[in-house]
């Protein structure tokens, strides 16, 4: 991730902190930085949603818009004959930090991507998508996940999580009526029409299925959940764990490059990601309300507001 | 698929190209067994050879260390050079950099000659699976080009353990040789080592990669939905298995010395 230069005392202190179970910034190890989410900013796209973690301005931020599109279906593709998909782009904005500028964040892009694209795309993110698909071997929606990650100050992967499980739970799909129409063989061709009333939407089936993730970054023999900025720097490996409400592991991916972790360890992170994916989900239903009822509210009003999230 | 980069340098072969439909087999049903007939736990037999790109005629371009791998339907070569002066001077420690491509003939539909992210997220897992072994990590960078592949989670397991050889042919010090297996969930049993027909059945794959004598998994990626305990399982039956592989490795690696 993006690297912070911290003097060798700086090292230490979290270093030997984290073991001893206090964390520089005064919280648990196991405890996450406050989460800031709005949904249904973006007017353009079918879903949208904004995610901050961490507070007074300084945080890791995340936009996820999410655009639905209509795919005829070729036997080359890797979509099966009865759904539709999802695809997954990650894009680190070159003003998040000075490495990103130019090429500098394609590596960190295309990991994001490939970690999106495993928790969601598929039977494990819970999602419905026999329903995504309009006619079997002709026609499916294709849903594109566009995330930009405007700053990143630690935990990147949990705020891209949250902001696309948002967005997908906020997405709306225009509904599609299917006819059978016989062509000049006399032969029934399926044909299908996309209704264009903004107020006959449709929701994503399953949305409310799909997984959270939580990330431990490994510090020293301990670990912490969210780590911040500084954490991070220290942080010689890390582990993904993404868990579904039904309490499934629906993915589990390492990270970093210092170091590997031991088995008791990993057994530990393991029992600990279920007990934390149940509080995330929690805290993610209310947030997630709360933003509804922010955008819902107000309809009449112009929505620049809604954009911007805490204010400090 | 890159359809929109024309590639000016070679001869392009149809933009999209389509597999031929063959006639199914008759693939033997789950209860007999597994298609080829191994064992539920079971890894396939392994080939080792170290050093088949030994220098040559011009002694600029060879490589420190090299290795040729082979399980299966999965072969693999890889190439290590190095170590090497750093590009970026404001580093602290080294850097391992790894390259990885599939042969363009090795898959069931013609592969692009431009790297995809597919195989760049690949070389980003390799680094990440490897790089806790270096000692000193001074740059170094392994090209491992995969000829023929067979099931996603194994051939990349394939690839840790061929680079692992490569690196102890190149004579780099490591703490230890990383072992990399798969194992992929069909039913409510954990089958190891897939083919791409069973890993395309199984509802999820998780593939390991360890340091057996250090005792360290620096490497894991689980894709697919289980519950809890079939991870626990998975993981620990996995443990083992890289530990099968390492001593498979390790005797290769000294035939080779011997030689």
């Amino acid at each position: 991730m993006a690297s912070l230069i911290l003097s060798p005392a700086e090292h230490d202190y979290i270093l030997r902190g984290v073991e001893s179970g206090f964390r520089a910034d005064g919280r648990g190890s196991l405890d996450r930085r406050e989460v800031t989410l709005r949904t249904g900013m973006i007017s353009q796209a079918n879903g949208s949603a904004r995610c901050r973690i961490g507070n007074l301005g300084v945080g890791t931020d995340v936009l996820v818009g999410i655009k639905a599109e209509v795919n005829s279906w070729t036997p080359g593709d890797n979509v099966p004959e009865t759904s539709g998909t999802i695809v997954c782009n990650v894009e680190c904005s070159p003003s998040a930090a000075q490495e990103f500028e130019g090429r500098g964040a394609e590596e960190l892009n295309i990991e994001l991507t490939q970690l999106l694209d495993r928790i969601f795309n598929g039977p494990q993110s819970g999602i419905d998508f026999e329903k995504l698909c309009i006619i079997p071997k002709q026609a499916y929606w294709v849903l594109h996940v566009d995330a930009l990650v405007l700053d990143v100050k630690g935990g990147i992967i949990d705020a891209l999580v949250w902001a696309t499980r948002a967005a997908l739970m906020s997405t709306k799909l225009p509904r599609v009526v299917v006819e059978s129409i016989p062509d000049e063989d006399g032969v029934m061709q399926a044909e299908f029409d996309v209704v264009d009333d903004p107020e006959d939407m449709t929701e994503l089936a399953g949305a409310e299925n799909m997984p959270v993730s939580v990330t431990f970054s490994q510090i020293g023999r301990r670990f912490v959940v969210d780590a911040s900025e500084q954490e991070e720097a220290v942080a010689q490996a890390r582990m993904t764990i993404a868990v579904s409400p039904n309490m499934e592991i629906c993915a589990v991916q390492k990270g970093g490059v210092l170091r590997g972790f031991s088995p008791a360890l990993l057994a530990e992170i393991m029992q600990t990601s279920l007990k934390i994916a149940r509080e995330e989900l929690d805290k993610f239903n209310k947030h997630y309300a709360e933003a509804k009822n922010m955008t819902d509210g107000r309809a009449d009003e112009p929505s620049t507001g809604s954009t911007f999230l805490v204010p400090f | 698929m890159s359809a929109n980069i024309i590639d000016r340098r070679r001869i392009n072969g149809p933009q999209r190209s389509v597999e031929p439909i063959y006639p199914k087999q008759p693939t033997s049903t789950s209860s007999a067994g597994r298609p080829d007939g191994r064992a539920q736990n079971a890894v396939r037999p392994i080939f080792v050879k170290t050093g088949p790109l030994s220098p040559q005629a011009s002694s600029a371009a060879c490589p420190s260390g090299s290795a040729y791998y082979e399980q299966g339907k999965i072969r693999i070569s890889c190439a290590i050079y190095g170590p090497r002066q750093g590009r970026k001077s404001n580093t602290r420690m080294g850097a391992f950099d790894c390259d990885f491509k599939y042969a363009p003939f090795s898959c069931s539909w013609k592969r692009s000659h431009m790297r995809t992210s597919d195989e760049k997220e690949i070389a980003l897992m390799l680094e990440q699976a490897i790089s806790p072994a270096f000692v000193w990590r001074r740059t170094r960078r392994p090209a491992s080009t995969l000829l023929s592949r067979d099931g996603k989670a194994a051939t990349i397991s394939a690839a840790i353990n061929c680079i692992s050889a490569a690196l102890v042919d190149a004579g780099i010090e490591l703490y230890d040789s990383v072992a990399a297996c798969s194992v992929a969930l069909s039913g409510s049993q954990w089958i190891y080592d897939c083919t791409q027909e069973e890993e395309d059945k199984a509802e999820c794959s998780l593939m390991m990669a360890r340091m057996p004598s250090a005792d360290e998994v620096t490497y894991l990626l689980q894709h697919g939905k289980t519950s809890p305990a079939q991870t626990e399982q998975a993981i620990q039956a996995s443990a083992g298995v890289c530990t099968q592989v390492y001593a498979v490795i390790c005797h290769y690696l000294q035939a080779s010395l011997e030689q």
